[in-house]
């Protein structure tokens, strides 16, 4: 495999992989179909975005956002179900039961970490010990703007700690994990080591005040953008969409199982900060995963990052002759 | 003991081979199933045993572990075991436990009044928390907002719902409960779909078809 130049770096040499819009594929099947597909993505958006700036005080809540984040999944695995990208990627009862395992371990046991030791409870304390005043001039702006800042503070500050989980092998042994699964669906974003999906959740978006309604608009942001990074729906995004926000093509590659392809495409909503960064990727891959795509059973995904920093502690200052590094995988 | 709840884990069943197919056609016709990554397999006279590690997502057998295949009399009887099985139904009693770890927690969290890291010593003293004037007021709309027609936010009530109140951010124990349900009804699927495409597997495979 010869792979493509893209920047300056040769991506795909290691497993296929697709670069360039003009490559990927585009739904197939008649007008209403292709209608659908193309106008989904951005309709969602904004009908979301409006629901959340018009609604009343009485229902625009967060339990309101709980019920159309649910609703809004179910609707995504039924076009999964109609209009799969790849058949490879087809759910199965076992992979539906493992990613919503983890869906559960997100609405429990991280919630719990998260009470303890969470980034609200580290702003609390930060701004309690400086005597700091959470930033109240934010709820003067325009609401679509806190809310589109609230969610950007969010994913510059993921992007960056994806990237840093990408680069530094304390952070990649718990998030590595994530990159053993082999195909793409609307719980993906939920698989993974507990200490990853904790991790990933920090943000400093609590030193800010701001609307409520803004936050929940926030919300829709991610709801409505980030979900597309893992789902096995082919998509015709609009040219802008997949300029500005990120997609299952973008995310596809970032899973793939060539190493420099897995080194791009690290924000969860937004690809133009991969774009200002110079790591942003356009393409699509079909074979994912580590170790030329093997499964990781849940048992192992639980204690593998500890099981693997403690193999390399021993090869490294172990007394044992030193055994050859592997490369730190991707 | 263990022969009266095995089925949790366990999916038998046996399926008719075409007349004048011989055990050693059927396996021969069965043999592609079992060539996936991560299995392996043996075959000894009637009997064909295999185990699996890592099976692929779409490897069609991929909810099973290990498994005994058997003819006998020109019948198929087939006796597998799935550990997915069995730990998606005994899921719930994670979740339920969950559930009680958080009542336990909120319990224990109550007597102190600043938030989780709190949770020792004698109950702090009820210091009212002197409110930035800015958060009794109703907040600031801006002009925009207002003449697009959103709705004026409410006066605030409590400190950001951060404290103990209806806008607690302590953690609830309903969303294991429901987990806890949802995996009653995953494993209930499960047991019936997994040993309905599992038959129909065995069955076109010694059809041929």
């Amino acid at each position: 495999m010869n792979g493509v130049l893209v920047g300056k770096r040769i991506i795909g040499a290691e497993a296929p992989v697709t670069i360039g819009w003009e490559n990927i594929p585009r739904v197939e099947g008649g007008p209403i179909k292709q209608f659908i597909f193309t106008w989904f993505q951005p309709t969602m958006l904004f009908a979301m975005l409006a629901f959340w700036f018009y609604a009343p005080n009485s229902i625009a809540k967060a339990s309101t956002a709980i019920y159309i984040g649910i609703g809004f999944k179910v609707l995504l695995l039924a076009l999964e179900w109609v209009n799969p990208r790849f058949a490879s990627w087809r759910l199965t009862w076992k992979e539906l039961a493992t990613d919503l395992f983890y869906v559960g371990l997100g609405y429990t046991l991280i919630r719990i970490m998260n009470s303890f030791i969470g980034s609200g409870v580290m702003i609390k304390a930060i701004q309690h010990a400086m005597h700091w005043d959470k930033a109240t001039w934010f709820t003067g702006l325009p609401l679509l703007v806190q809310a589109f800042l609230i969610s950007f503070i969010f994913d510059f500050g993921q992007y960056w700690m994806h990237r840093g989980m990408h680069n530094w092998y304390p952070l990649w042994l718990p998030h590595s994990v994530h990159h053993y699964i082999t195909q793409l669906n609307i719980n993906k974003g939920a698989v993974g080591n507990p200490v990853e999906l904790f991790l990933i959740g920090l943000g400093v978006g609590g030193f800010f005040d701001f609307l409520p309604r803004a936050a929940l608009m926030a919300g829709a942001f991610g709801l409505a953008i980030g979900t597309y990074q893992h789902i096995n729906v082919r998509f015709n995004s609009p040219r802008w969409w997949r300029f500005l926000f990120n997609t299952t093509e973008h995310h596809s590659l970032h899973h793939s199982q060539d190493f420099e392809a897995t080194r791009s495409n690290y924000a969860g909503s937004y690809i133009f900060i991969d774009r200002m960064f110079g790591t942003c990727v356009d393409g699509e891959a079909e074979l994912l995963g580590l170790e030329g795509g093997r499964r990781m059973s849940i048992r192992e995904q639980m204690t593998y990052p500890f099981t693997e920093g403690w193999k390399t502690m021993k090869e490294k200052y172990g007394r044992s002759a030193p055994a050859p590094m592997t490369e730190p995988a991707e | 003991m263990l022969r009266y709840i095995d089925w949790i884990w366990h999916i038998r069943g046996e399926v008719a081979l075409p007349a004048e197919q011989s055990g050693e056609e059927a396996f021969d016709l069965l043999a592609p199933l079992f060539r996936q990554t991560g299995t392996s397999y043996d075959r000894y006279q009637d009997t064909l045993t295999f185990r699996k590690k890592d099976a692929a997502a779409q490897d069609k057998m991929s909810v099973f572990d290990s498994g005994v295949l058997r003819v006998e009399n020109s019948v198929l009887r087939y006796d597998l075991i799935s550990r997915a099985l069995l730990y998606c139904f005994l899921a719930p009693l994670l979740f339920l436990g969950f559930a009680q770890a958080i009542i336990t927690i909120n319990d224990f969290q109550k007597p102190a009044a600043h938030g989780p890291a709190h949770t020792a010593g004698p109950p702090a003293k009820a210091k009212p928390k002197p409110k930035p004037a800015a958060k009794e007021a109703v907040s600031p709309m801006n002009p925009i907002d207002k003449a697009l027609g959103a709705p004026a936010p409410d006066k605030p009530d409590g400190d950001d719902g951060d404290e103990e109140g209806p806008k607690s951010k302590k953690p609830s124990p309903t969303p294991a409960y429901v987990f806890a349900g949802i995996f009653v009804a995953l494993y209930l699927i499960g047991r019936v779909l997994e040993d309905r495409l599992v038959r129909s597997l065995f069955r076109k495979a010694v059809a041929g078809t």
